[in-house]
């Protein structure tokens, strides 16, 4: 892979027919991950680290403003947002003419236009049943006709070339989307990389190994993949002309000097790009301290050296003189995500939707000792989530009070008075007298252990016998998805800053897929249905704010944390501005001496 | 000889066939569901049982065997079930880093075992003898981490003698930057037993008649040393290097972690955490067959340094 991979960055600069490039070559900027990415086929990989590539290689139709905040979507190779008509069934979408795919052999030389097209043979992949995209949940359903062309195709590949009323393209650059329900956020879901375009050509003529060869309309291209401990890029020769002209959030200082830094550079100024794979965290410290790196989120065991944290208030954190000497910046960003521990809605111990089965779910959730595990674990960089929609997606309200708090007299007292009586071994039964024992599915890290122990603190300050079944990741996977776990934790990352993307966890039908607790509470489902009719705005809120009350109500999960993360710069790393969404920004990056 | 040899290559078959079946069940039975890796978040029951078609987890077990025994024939794995590259061109990209830094390290750690271990064996009881072995029995109670946590953060990070981390395409320049470190600390970490070992084996030889005699023929200490008793301390010393031979092949795996070598051991560790089997059974057949071939080697060698050793 490694000579074609050199032989295929060879030939873009050679055959480059819109060769000006505007990056500086002589740039290179170093970054590190801690593993490697899967490929970089948009349709086949779903880590972080792949998608962290792929967003810079390939152009979702729209992405997120780099600098607003909350995050904002703006057209990317899109003339304008789209027009959505037809009770927010329909969007028609104008594709920017003049936006080339970086030279490949595969086009014989001939420049390469994005087309309408591409974007419905990219889309339409993640719902062919040989691909087994991981984004499919995304689109399943989706569009009007759709699901008869998956049926015709029989478990086979897609007739790609059979039209659907759902993915029309009107002209070159105009493409119609038809929904089957009304959806206003619909253009979150595109804005995921997953669904940048990729040429059906290079697909096809790669078809053996398409995780290799990534062929995209982006600021970079792959020139060293997988078989290096350094993943390398270089700037697009075809990219389109594009300047940073963003506005800053006036509110963020950093973004201030960001849009002051940046103004009217055309991007992306950095000519090189080195991913350093890097599975440790005192190498990826190190490395930064020697500057072999130009920034890095501060791992947990620097925190200590690299912060002064307020002991009264473990978030009011600001960088050590040291470092703030050497003019270092420091940026701190809450991770869009909800963690949380489920109970089995479906057990008959933890489950179920009576008053005495709601008050053990009640006096555990009690007994969890959040702010402990924040600062023992998290080491104080984490909040408690109080929404199931946590803070910078819409619809999350941050005037919610979700967490019960902790408090295990009212947990012991809440169990004796449901009848969970003590039993003459000191561990409560269940009301009929039968034994009480609950058991938690964990993994078998150090870091499990950890967290096993907290557990273990809070189940037995209530006095209910707790056992562990310890697994791999996958096998209890498996086992949550045909619900035979009783409890067990878990977290959400966005996929996109809209709320319907977590308040489908919850949502009955999504029982055995994203919904791990079978929580199906009829009236949350039936305000979930009529929620994501509406967009974002005062009347999907209400309803948010009521479907909250019914989880808080049900106790189905207890409400974990959001980690906060920390990202150290070196002094002469400009334009970086940590966003909740895009996570490897590199274009709008520069490195000035 | 070569009768012995070909019954012991006909004897690694059903050894080999043996490794298969035990493999192949424990991967089934604790190897984890890759289709829920693999799904992402879409994990509707079609999309997990179309993963499982493609992977080949739909047809019986009988029949999956088949086809392992098929590639362990071949010698051809197929494909990455996580990233989708072929198993041979992923281990052929690794086990070069592996061997680079496997193979310095076991040269070097054996030389220097070997000429210590003779050095102190030969002052036995002497200060010099006594301060070897306490040092090295210190040196064996301190965690292969703290070396290598320790020594990243002193000679390469404070001392800055040698870069942090690194690897790349070109062998010289690996050897004379990026492996020094990591080999320094490995040495650290193997040095210790080994001298311990080696001189063990030296002093017992030492106290044999034949070394008696030797010297009562009036040998020189060095033609009794190097000529007697070193060839007989070489058949216990050739059993520890055979069987560290076949491990060359999944490389260092905390070395290769902290010093960002992209070999074997990394590998290894991401396709138990990904539950990727076809790398999981190519690497396991791999070093299975090494550990085999190596075993045949030390025999030959035994019989070799010592013809007393008959090979039946």
């Amino acid at each position: 892979m490694k000579n074609m991979t050199a032989f295929i960055s060879a030939m873009c600069v050679a055959m480059s027919p819109l060769a000006a490039v505007a990056a500086d070559m002589e740039k290179t900027l170093d970054v590190a991950f801690v593993t490697y990415p899967t490929g970089y086929d948009p349709a086949k990989v779903s880590d972080a680290y792949s998608i962290a590539i792929n967003s810079n290689i390939f152009d979702p139709m729209v992405t997120y403003d780099y600098l607003a905040r909350p995050a904002t979507l703006i057209p990317n190779t899109i003339e304008a947002m789209p027009t959505i008509t037809n009770d927010g069934k329909t969007y028609t979408i104008k594709i920017r003419p003049g936006i080339y795919f970086s030279a490949d052999p595969i086009f014989g030389g001939t420049p390469r236009e994005l087309t309408a097209a591409d974007y419905i043979y990219s889309i339409k992949r993640h719902l062919d049943p040989t691909i087994n995209s991981p984004w499919s949940y995304l689109v399943d359903g989706k569009f009007v006709g759709a699901e008869e062309m998956v049926a015709a195709a029989n478990g086979g590949a897609l007739d790609y070339d059979a039209e659907i009323e759902g993915l029309r393209a009107l002209d070159t650059y105009t493409l119609e989307i038809n929904l089957t329900a009304t959806n206003y956020n619909f253009m979150y879901v595109l804005a995921t990389d997953a669904f940048g375009a990729v040429a059906r050509e290079v697909i096809e003529g790669y078809v053996d190994n398409t995780n290799a060869h990534p062929v995209g309309t982006g600021p970079y291209i792959l020139k060293e993949g997988e078989t290096s401990s350094v993943i390398e890029l270089v700037a697009n020769p075809d990219y389109r002309e594009m300047t940073f002209d963003f506005a800053a959030d006036p509110a963020n200082p950093i973004s201030v000097q960001a849009a002051a830094d940046m103004a009217g550079k055309q991007l992306p100024v950095i000519g090189n790009v080195r991913v350093h794979v890097i599975e440790e965290e005192q190498p990826v410290w190190l490395s930064f301290l020697n500057g072999e790196l130009d920034y890095t989120g501060i791992p947990q065991p620097a925190l200590r050296e690299a912060l002064v944290i307020n002991p009264d208030d473990p978030l009011d954190v600001r960088l050590a003189d040291e470092f703030v000497a050497q003019g270092m910046t420091l940026q701190r960003q809450k991770a869009l995500e909800v963690t949380y521990t489920y109970f089995n809605m479906n057990d008959p111990v933890v489950g179920g939707y009576e008053p005495q089965q709601i008050a053990l779910r009640r006096a555990i959730a009690l007994a969890w000792p959040i702010n402990e595990t924040i600062a023992r674990i998290r080491r104080g960089q984490a909040v408690p989530v109080q929404y199931v929609v946590p803070e910078g997606v819409a619809g999350h309200n941050p005037n919610f009070v979700g967490q019960t708090g902790y408090d295990p007299a009212k947990a012991n007292a809440l169990l004796d008075a449901a009848g969970y009586a003590i039993g003459a071994d000191g561990f409560r039964t269940q009301p009929d007298g039968s034994p009480l024992s609950i058991e938690f599915a964990t993994g078998t890290s150090a870091i499990d252990r950890e967290w096993n122990e907290f557990y273990q603190q809070a189940f037995d300050s209530i006095k209910v016998k707790l056992t562990f079944k310890e697994g791999q990741w996958s096998e209890l996977a498996k086992e949550s998805m045909e619900g035979t776990l009783q409890m067990w934790g878990l977290a959400w990352g966005a996929d996109y800053p809209d709320g319907d993307n977590f308040m489908q966890l919850l949502y009955g039908p999504n029982t055995g897929d994203a919904n791990a607790a079978g929580f199906d509470q009829p009236d949350y489902n039936r305000m979930y249905e009529e929620s994501i009719l509406l967009p974002n705005g005062p009347e999907r809120q209400a309803l948010y704010d009521q479907m909250n009350e019914i989880v808080v109500g049900y106790q189905p999960w207890i409400f974990g944390d959001v980690r906060v993360g920390s990202t150290i710069s070196h002094p002469n790393v400009k334009g970086l501005v940590v966003h909740p969404i895009l996570n490897s920004a590199w274009r709008y990056v520069d490195l000035v001496e | 000889m070569w009768s012995y040899v070909i019954r012991r290559v006909l004897q690694m078959i059903p050894t080999l066939f043996g490794v298969m079946l035990l493999l192949f069940i424990l991967f089934n039975w604790v190897g984890g569901d890759p289709s829920y890796i693999l799904a992402g978040k879409s994990l509707s029951d079609e999309t997990l049982a179309s993963i499982r078609a493609q992977l080949g987890l739909d047809q019986s077990l009988p029949a999956q065997f088949l086809i392992f025994v098929k590639q362990v024939l071949t010698l051809d794995f197929g494909t990455s079930w996580v990233t989708q590259q072929p198993v041979s061109e992923t281990i052929a990209s690794r086990i070069v880093p592996s061997l680079t830094l496997m193979t310095a390290w076991l040269v070097t750690s054996t030389v220097l075992a070997i000429s210590i271990a003779g050095l102190v064996a030969y002052f036995r009881a002497s200060l010099l003898d006594r301060t070897v072995t306490m040092i090295s029995t210190v040196a064996m109670s301190v965690s292969v981490l703290v070396y290598i946590i320790l020594g990243q953060y002193f000679l390469a990070y404070r001392l800055q003698l040698f870069p942090v981390l690194g690897w790349s395409d070109n062998l010289w320049t690996n050897l004379t930057t990026y492996v020094p470190l990591p080999l320094i600390l490995g040495l650290a970490v193997s040095l210790a037993p080994d001298v311990r070992f080696y001189r063990s084996c030296f002093l017992e030889e030492m106290n044999h008649d034949y070394v008696r005699t030797a010297r009562a023929k009036g040998l020189s200490e060095r033609s009794v040393m190097v000529r007697h008793v070193m060839r007989n301390a070489m058949i216990p010393i050739v059993t520890q290097l055979m069987m560290y031979l076949p491990f060359m092949i999944v490389g260092a795996l905390l070395l290769e972690r902290f010093f960002g070598i992209p070999g074997m051991g990394r590998e290894v560790l991401l396709s138990v955490e990904r539950s990727d089997f076809p790398m999981i059974k190519a690497i396991t057949i791999y070093i299975v067959m090494a550990i085999m071939v190596f075993n045949l080697l030390a025999d030959l060698v035994y019989h070799w340094l010592d013809p007393r050793v008959q090979l039946k």
